[in-house]
């Protein structure tokens, strides 16, 4: 094997398998920057992945053939915001405690999708799903083409999205309004930004990509659906965002670096180098334990507030 | 006196168990309970039993065999089930994974008239306790000849789900099959490290795409993945399965042929062998010569992929197999 080959082979594949973590980990940034913390994440993605599946099956001889995968974005980023709804209404509304809420969320969105594909589709089946679109003249641009031009669409958007996070949350009013609810919600509450309302948005708009992340699942990697599809990646998405000190560029970079090592260790073993695969399939795990152990600094710069249900009655 | 006509006995029993008497119907009425963790449409593991015993119920006859499953059962759940199902007098119970071993031998013990079985598993166990193993390197053997044969890079991937139980044997068998065929071509075998990771499996799928394979196999649940990974890869690019109903996917214009169980023998010989008072503390093998497979080929494949000569040589090795001519050394094969 050629090393610039090698190289060149594991970036093109390390740039679809970060989209859905990506995707999934900006939503969350959104719920954490607002002070909650969302463990439901890989729930939602399961009932996005499901929705992200169910609507171009179900209307793949119909009419609505050729609308069916955007049908399908469109149900998941849906189902996403409901159940960051859902999630708004148990923890900032009830002040449930928003870890055992999570864990509940996602049982519920893992379990549901499950139950509800064997009721409605039964056993294992593909959709055609949404085909790689290289971007003309880009994508034959030597090297950067096939790396960063020769995706999914869902690609190229998950990598707008990056820059789209970043200007709402450090651009806009409604971005500083989440800042301040999750670093400071009484001192937001006193200059007249309702903390419930702004947390109950945040946690829509992070459950929405949450949704958008699981479509990309059934619709682009697998094209299929399963119970076990989301495989634990919600949860990699929320370990992302304080490996990437809640920055959409951090997150970014801890999205490529997971998936570089996970395209990394896959193609290892291919090449056949003698390492046992039971090191080689815990290395992307390994590694962002390791980096978020060695970023100790990260917690200060995080919301302040996080994890913490906001009451404005309550005095401290 | 007494040792020979014990022996004589026992050795008609035995005949009688494989002439035909493991073919009748059971005298009578036998409750089979199944517990799987996966699905029994999952169109690999789990579904392979399933079918086995709806075959046998739908043979003898739905007032001989009743029958009752549950599935999504991780070994921690799986022991509230298998101990609702003897209590409810269920005959045999089959755990259908080698992770419920410790169950099935904590259960025997609490319930020493049931018979239990689990697989796969060479073990021999309690006296209530099957285990069943399917020689998996047979069906790996027939898809690599088909792949060193079909291959034009002389690269062929192997999607693995764990370097364990009947994907090491399907793996080795697998490799000594290519070998046989062209022992030029390379086989990449790389593991996922899950059995249900799909996504995973696909990425693993592409990986050995973009390194220039052509012909790729693959084996558990997982493999459906992979093979999703092919159908959307450009063509040219083929597939050899570990599950026939992989040829009833959309997905099979890029099979070139199946291999499956049938644990239908394994069920009727768990039946077969209870009527005859042995309850367990054997362990079963499936085998092309017990009928413990199926193979297909693709049908619809073109010829000019899945020429007669690849297809001579298949049936030349199956024939070898099932008659017991060609024997595999599997577990000379280091990875």
């Amino acid at each position: 094997m050629n090393m610039g080959v090698g190289i060149y082979n594991v970036l093109c594949l390390a740039v679809p398998f970060s989209v859905a973590i990506l995707v999934a980990a900006l939503g969350e940034n959104f719920n954490q920057r607002a002070g909650v913390f969302n463990l439901g994440c890989d729930g939602i993605m399961c009932m996005g992945a499901f929705l992200g599946f169910m609507l171009p099956y179900s209307v793949k001889t119909g009419a609505l053939a050729p609308y069916g995968n955007l049908l399908g974005l469109a149900c998941a980023m849906a189902v996403g915001a409901a159940f960051g709804l859902l999630f708004a209404l148990v923890t900032v509304t009830f002040r449930a405690s928003q870890g055992i809420a999570g864990i509940g969320l996602q049982m519920l969105g893992w379990g549901l999708s499950g139950t509800l594909f064997r009721h409605f589709v039964g056993g294992v089946t593909g959709v055609e799903g949404i085909a790689s679109m290289p971007i003309p003249g880009l994508s034959k641009i030597p090297f950067l083409g096939g790396v960063l031009f020769s995706h999914n669409p869902l690609a190229y958007v998950a990598f707008l999205l990056v820059p789209a996070s970043w200007f709402l949350l450090y651009k806009t009013p409604w971005g500083l309004k989440v800042r301040a609810v999750g670093t400071h919600p009484r001192a937001a509450d006193t200059m007249g930004i309702r903390v419930d309302r702004t947390r109950y948005q945040a946690l829509m708009l992070g459950g929405a990509m949450a949704g958008l992340a699981g479509a990309y699942l059934s619709l682009c990697q697998a094209k299929m659906f399963s119970d076990d599809l989301v495989a634990g990646r919600g949860f990699i998405a929320v370990a992302l965002v304080y490996f990437g000190r809640w920055s959409p560029l951090g997150i970014l970079g801890g999205a490529l670096l997971f998936s570089i090592a996970q395209s990394f260790q896959l193609s290892m073993q291919v090449w056949g180098i003698k390492f046992p695969y039971e090191f080689a399939v815990m290395l992307p795990y390994v590694l962002v334990i390791v980096v978020l152990a060695l970023a100790r600094k990260a917690r200060q710069l995080g919301p302040t507030d996080l994890g913490k249900p906001y009451n404005r009655e309550m005095r401290f | 006196m007494k040792n020979s006509l014990q022996t004589a006995l026992t050795a008609t029993v035995f005949l009688g168990l494989l002439c035909g008497n493991a073919q009748a119907a059971p005298a009578a009425k036998v409750k089979i309970a199944l517990i799987v963790e996966s699905t029994v449409d999952d169109k690999g593991w789990c579904q392979s039993m399933h079918d086995a015993i709806l075959a046998v119920q739908k043979k003898h006859g739905v007032a001989n065999i009743e029958y009752s499953h549950s599935e999504k059962m991780k070994p921690v759940d799986a022991g509230s089930a298998a101990r609702q199902y003897a209590s409810k007098g269920f005959d045999i119970i089959i755990c259908h994974g080698a992770q419920y071993n410790n169950l099935v031998t904590e259960m025997s013990g609490v319930f020493p008239n049931t018979t239990f079985a689990y697989g796969t598993s060479a073990n021999i166990g309690p006296k209530n306790v099957f285990t069943y193993t399917p020689f998996s390197e047979e069906t790996g053997y027939l898809n690599g000849i088909i792949a060193g044969m079909v291959t034009k890079t002389n690269k062929i991937g192997n999607v693995g789900p764990v370097d364990g139980g009947d994907s090491a044997r399907y793996t080795r068998g697998f490799l000594l099959g290519v070998k046989a065929a062209n022992p030029s071509a390379s086989v990449r075998v790389a593991f996922t490290g899950s059995f249900g990771d799909f996504v995973k499996a696909g990425e693993l799928a592409q990986t050995q795409l973009k390194d220039g394979a052509d012909v790729l196999t693959g084996s558990a649940q997982q493999a459906i993945g992979a093979l999703r990974a092919v159908a959307a890869a450009p063509a040219g690019i083929y597939w050899v399965g570990q599950d026939t109903a992989q040829l009833g996917m959309p997905e099979a214009t890029r099979v070139l042929a199946a291999c499956s169980y049938n644990y239908a023998a394994v069920v009727e010989a768990l039946i077969a062998k209870r009527a005859a008072g042995v309850k367990g503390g054997e362990s079963l093998p499936l085998q092309f010569s017990n009928g413990g497979f199926r193979f297909e080929f693709n049908s619809k494949m073109d010829a000019k992929v899945l020429t007669p000569a690849i297809k001579k040589a298949v049936e030349k090795a199956k024939a070898d197999l099932t008659s017991g001519k060609l024997k595999l050394d599997w577990k000379a094969i280091k990875l």
